[in-house]
């Protein structure tokens, strides 16, 4: 389940104050100069003339609500479980934990996983879990030259995976700063280059199960970067069994890929299809998750793998599988199966309207998220003020419709606003 | 690598060493693997990343590497850097250097150091089998 963290953090600003010194009559000269100095990521070209695009508006209205889905993020403190311990004579590695960052860093956690198991030249391994990191993983391990049976209660479609956002958020809620430590960066960085690699040699496949749209980011007040500075009055942080206090508790690593994110940029008004005053547009990349997980089942299969449908209750079943070298992909459920209590519940709540493919963009405003996937427009309401710790805690894993409808009625009059081409 | 060639030559090699001559045993030292990461650092880290991990188009030195490698000989391996690495100025790496990155590539992926450095002498080299890791000891 993803946030809607959808921009990165550095290089907003720079951005904004660029457009800003644009309208105030800057030379060129100037932004080149200011370019320079700032170290963002990407340099935006001045480019065309302002253009409208033109949008077609999304049916926002209480009908077009075709389902609500609900799922827990597996947080782990200091980040993902990569480690490995026996279980008899088996060889466990772990991978599990991801938060809300599991698809975006499928593929670069399974090659750190199946790394591991490699290294005692196993010809075949079993993998636990069949969610997207399970999946992921028993595909990366074929794909290694391994023969791979996963063990699963249930098919991705079935799985928490299947209740996320689908979007490409590989830092939201991985990790607390302190539990993580500095070292968790390097690794998330290369899980998070890696998988990047990996999304975009999905690009373009039938069914689009990775795809790129403009994701415009509305407001009625000038757009401020948003700071996770530590609340002086909250005393006390993370301890080992509990939950963070506060949002400047979690871990931020988006800087670390602004070379490979496109910077946002915000809209000359004249270009703006919305009815507010500030519109700031990116890009997002998302995961459609029917066309995805046929994908990988399809490779899996292809590639000779086994399916076993069954349960584990206890950790010392690893240890009766035929397979000596086992990956544990078990998300949420490796807080009761391997009595992790250091993974804690974020809650996240989908709803998904009727899929409409003329409007395919995605849109935030105020507390609202929209997104429009080939298998309907995902809509969250993400209370700006809580930001991550929005959900924390919270294991309760029935949707409630409430929240979503309130968002979609913030958003109807801005879908009944919008203009055409300028 | 390998090749019927090399088989005999790793079996008559075989013939006249322990037998437990493998990378388990701990075939380099420290101070070795220490210089290894000082050559990587310069002539290695610029494709295969900082810390050998690799990118999408690039082979990490870790994790799949074993795959690769294991029950090769350290001087198939040896052999294959003096030759074809790295990949933009081959056979540039001197040979001291060679045995300097052996010993770190085995150090990263988890083999354990000794008392002896590797040895300079090739069929020396080619008695030595890259081992799997003990279950036990993968971290």
């Amino acid at each position: 389940m993803s946030s809607q963290n959808w921009y990165p953090q550095a290089g907003r600003n720079a951005h904004y104050a660029r457009r800003q010194m644009l309208r105030g009559g800057a030379a060129l000269g100037a932004l080149g100069a200011l370019s320079a100095c700032t170290g963002a990521g990407k340099v935006a070209s001045a480019g065309p003339a302002p253009r409208r695009p033109y949008l077609t508006p999304m049916r926002v209205t209480p009908d077009q609500l075709i389902d609500m889905k609900c799922c827990i993020r597996p947080v782990r403190a200091a980040g993902p479980n990569l480690g490995t311990q026996m279980i008899g004579d088996t060889l466990v590695v772990h991978n599990y934990g991801h938060g809300g960052s599991g698809w975006s860093l499928s593929w670069g956690s399974a090659e750190v996983a199946v790394g591991k198991a490699l290294s005692v030249l196993p010809s075949e391994i079993a993998v636990v879990g069949c969610g997207i990191i399970g999946l992921t993983t028993a595909v990366v391990a074929q794909r290694a030259g391994l023969k791979v049976t996963i063990y699963t209660r249930d098919v991705i479609q079935r799985t928490r995976s299947f209740r996320a956002h689908g979007s490409f958020t590989p830092d939201s809620r991985v990790a607390l700063s302190a539990p993580a430590g500095a070292g968790f960066g390097d690794l998330w960085e290369q899980m998070t280059r890696l998988s990047w690699k990996g999304f975009r040699s999905m690009l373009g496949l039938p069914g689009d199960p990775v795809v790129f749209q403009d994701a415009f980011a509305l407001s009625d007040a000038p757009p401020v970067k948003k700071h996770h500075d530590a609340d002086p009055a909250i005393k006390g942080a993370w301890e080992p069994g509990g939950l963070p206090l506060q949002e400047s508790e979690w871990a931020h690593y988006m800087d670390r890929i602004k070379d490979l994110v496109p910077d946002p940029v915000m809209l000359e008004a004249g270009e703006n299809p919305f009815p507010v005053a500030y519109t700031r547009r990116s890009s997002e990349m998302h995961f459609n998750f029917p066309s995805y997980a046929h994908h990988l089942l399809t490779e899996f299969y292809q590639r000779g793998g086994l399916m076993v449908m069954r349960d584990f209750n206890d950790p010392s079943q690893y240890g009766q599988l035929k397979e000596k070298v086992v990956i544990n992909a078990t998300g949420y459920a490796a807080r009761d199966l391997w009595r992790d209590k250091t993974v804690f519940p974020v809650r996240g709540q989908t709803g998904w309207l009727v899929p409409q493919h003329d409007a395919s963009y995605s849109l935030r405003y105020k507390n609202a998220s929209l997104m429009a996937k080939n298998d309907g427009i995902v809509v969250m309401n993400n209370p700006i003020d809580l930001g991550e710790m929005f959900g924390v805690g919270d294991s309760m894993e029935l949707p409630d419709p409430a929240p979503i409808l309130e968002v979609m009625k913030i958003v109807e009059p801005i879908m009944a606003g919008m203009k055409g081409i300028a | 690598m390998g090749g019927l060639k090399w088989v005999l030559a790793g079996a008559l090699t075989l013939a006249a060493v322990p037998v437990n001559a493998g990378t388990a045993n701990g075939v380099y030292t420290e101070a070795q693997a220490a210089e290894g990461a000082a050559v990587f650092a310069e002539r290695c880290a610029m494709c295969h990343g900082k810390q050998a991990e690799g990118t999408w188009e690039v082979p990490a030195l870790k994790g799949k590497f074993m795959a690769n490698w294991g029950r090769e000989s350290v001087a198939a391996l040896s052999d294959y850097l003096g030759r074809a690495m790295p990949q933009f100025a081959p056979g540039t790496l001197e040979p001291k250097d060679n045995g300097r990155l052996v010993a770190y590539l085995l150090k990263i992926n988890g083999h354990p150091a000794g008392a002896k450095p590797l040895p300079e002498d090739h069929a020396a080299l080619a008695a030595i089998r890259i081992d799997p890791l003990a279950a036990t000891t993968v971290k």
